[in-house]
């Protein structure tokens, strides 16, 4: 029989209807999982592993108890037991007791008959004054299986400590919540996922949607965005990131809509949000800027981002200004241009305004 | 399918044509998913001879880089430039395309016109621009549920931890794709592709525009993988997209450059390897 660690949560025995508990359930897996690997989920709210290898790295059964707990119970109240064989585990757990190896029997002596979850057997038994398992291991096996026939053997084994459990490990029962626990966990297998066989992939957008969520339930729901395109004549402009799951329809119309002045493709593959200031400064070291006519006051030869050293411009081309709602308050004149440093392998957006240099966007 | 006893004859004859026809369209129905299918996620052409299967392996690590980011620090500002986030998307358009899922984290300032240029469907791509502190739980979960993940991370991974999600994504059968930037990543990968002779068509001095971008990828692995790929990409191409160039492996000729740089489309052969 092996030696197994039974984590039991008095608050979960029982699954709701949304849900809510099996996956407060699945947390309590995923936070043991950390440490030990092979758990297996034996019915909502108790799950069980091969206690002997981890007893051994974490320093001895004790410990290995202590450290379950600690991890689990701030999810939910836990109760932690190690035994030989499930059945013994379990009753272990709900005790919070470390079984003695070996001492099964001794260890299951003392409980009545009714944890044997048989209450026909138990109550038959009761009536004939055997009230502990202790006393049922007792009694010859040939006597009861005259008595009471193959199930009572399967009892009585697991009473005597012959045996781990009541059931057998492939029964229905264990199998469906061990599948729905990893249902739940890891989506549908990969395998199954792709390319729907009877056509659709409504499983691989429920697993994406699982993983979304998730990683929204860590990170907060503001965290993960996606983005749409949109009109626009900056780059900046041409996307918008929203919120997922924010249902928005993307507006396309202006999309494919002309944009006098847009910078020709291909598009930057990194805009950055805050742009970066830079300069740029001629062969004398002069700084070099837009001027009103929309001209470039000469020709630029080295260029600095953020500070860095200066690096070689090697090619560019503009500056295209734009003069943006001159009509309103928010009139902005500014220049683009494109930069190429390091012997034509690095291109750059800059935009120039209000006499100064910024870097928009990184032709990554 | 069913023929009614009316007339025997002429329901025989039907019963053999229809039921040849029903079994093809049965077979056809329940035509078993090859393996590989399953195991490989489409890769856009110019791309797939890097790869041992012309295809991404489902489970695979692959880790992008620029020759000489790490020396770069102190060189260029604002982060990579030299080609490795729009070659980490190029590698995502294919399957994309195909129906898969993808994400990529830690990059806050990708381009989403370039994005689409490139072929990545912006319905099924998930951002996660600034993950802080918990990245790599982050890349755990999107592991979980994505078929597709660019990760850069923004801090050092641990080795313990670059580890761990190398195998969550060999357990999920999904591809992780690591933009290691200045962070780098600590394991070795199944495949490492590394840009290299970075080039830019189009523009001159205060003349033209950014047209096109001509660059060499050497594609290195392990087992299957281990003798190194080079194939030259125009990426992005003129129209955003990825191209390759007719000209695959070895080194430019000056010819080839001095005919590109003449915006004509490169047609001269390679030299032989």
């Amino acid at each position: 029989m092996d030696r197994l660690l039974v984590v039991r949560c008095p608050e979960l025995l029982e699954e709701d209807e949304g849900g809510a508990v099996l996956r407060l359930f699945i947390r309590v897996i995923g936070a043991v999982e950390t440490y030990c690997p092979w758990i297996t989920a034996v019915r909502p709210g108790i799950c069980s592993l091969p206690a002997r290898g981890p007893a051994r790295y974490f320093g001895g059964e004790e410990a290995l108890v202590g450290l379950i707990t600690d991890v689990t119970s701030g999810i939910t109240p836990v109760e932690v037991g190690i035994a030989d064989g499930l059945f013994a585990s379990v009753l272990a757990a709900r005790g919070g007791l470390i079984a003695p190896a070996g001492g099964t029997r001794e260890f299951l002596a003392p409980f009545p008959m009714g944890v044997l979850g048989n209450p026909e057997l138990a109550e038959l038994l009761e009536r004939l004054g055997i009230r502990t398992l202790g006393d049922f291991a007792s009694l010859p096996e040939s006597h009861v299986l005259g008595r009471f026939g193959a199930d009572g053997v399967v009892c009585h084994m697991v009473a005597s400590g012959q045996s781990g459990e009541l059931a057998e490990p492939g029964e229905l029962r264990l199998s469906t919540t061990g599948r729905r626990v990893d249902q739940l966990r890891n989506g549908v297998p990969a395998a199954a996922g792709q390319s729907g066989f009877w056509g659709g992939v409504s499983d691989t957008d429920a697993r994406a949607a699982r993983a979304l969520a998730a990683v929204q339930h860590l990170l907060g729901p503001d965290s993960v965005v996606a983005v749409r395109l949109q009109g626009g004549r900056n780059p900046g402009e041409q996307a918008r990131f929203v919120t997922w799951n924010a249902h928005e329809t993307p507006d396309t119309t202006t999309v494919h809509a002309p944009w006098p002045g847009r910078i020709p493709p291909p598009a930057p593959a990194s805009i950055h949000a805050v742009p970066l200031p830079a300069e740029l400064i001629d062969v004398a070291g002069a700084p070099v800027t837009v001027s009103g006519r929309g001209l470039l006051t000469a020709i630029p030869s080295r260029l600095s981002v953020e500070r860095c050293p200066w690096t070689t411009v090697t090619a560019w081309a503009g500056p295209w200004p734009t003069d943006e709602r001159w009509w309103s308050r928010s009139h902005r004149r500014s220049a683009r241009m494109q930069v190429v440093t390091d012997a034509n392998a690095h291109a750059r957006l800059l935009l120039a305004e209000r006499g100064r240099w910024w870097v928009e966007a990184t032709y990554e | 399918m069913f023929v009614s006893l009316a007339d025997p004859r002429a329901g025989i004859a039907l019963t053999r044509e229809t039921s040849r026809e029903s079994l093809v369209i049965l077979a056809e129905r329940t035509r078993p998913i090859s393996s590989s299918q399953t195991r490989l996620l489409p890769v856009a052409a110019p791309l797939a001879d890097l790869f041992p299967d012309r295809s991404l392996r489902r489970g695979s690590t692959i880790v992008v880089t620029g020759t000489g980011t790490v020396g770069r620090e102190g060189t260029t500002g604002g982060g990579t430039v030299s080609g490795e986030i729009s070659l980490a998307l190029a590698l995502l358009a294919q399957a994309s395309q195909a129906g898969s899922w993808c994400a990529a984290i830690g990059l806050p300032d990708v381009g989403a016109v370039a994005s689409h240029g490139l072929g990545v469907d912006l319905v099924r791509f998930a951002l996660v621009p600034r993950p802080g502190p918990v990245w790599a739980e982050a890349a755990a979960a999107m592991i979980d549920g994505t078929d597709l993940v660019v990760l850069c991370p923004p801090f050092p991974p641990r080795p313990a931890m670059a580890r761990r999600l190398i195998a969550r994504a060999k357990e999920r059968r999904a591809v992780l794709i690591v933009v290691p930037g200045r962070a780098g990543w600590p394991e070795c990968p199944d495949m490492r592709l590394t840009i290299d002779a970075i080039h830019w068509d189009g523009i001159g001095s205060g003349e033209g525009y950014l047209r096109r971008r001509r660059m060499t990828v050497t594609a290195t692995g392990r087992r299957s993988a281990a003798r190194p790929v080079q194939q030259q990409l125009w990426l992005p191409s003129p129209t955003g997209s990825i191209e390759g160039t007719a000209s695959t492996g070895g080194i430019v000729d000056a010819e080839i450059a001095a005919a590109e740089s003449t915006a004509t489309i490169s047609t001269a052969p390679g030299r032989p390897r």
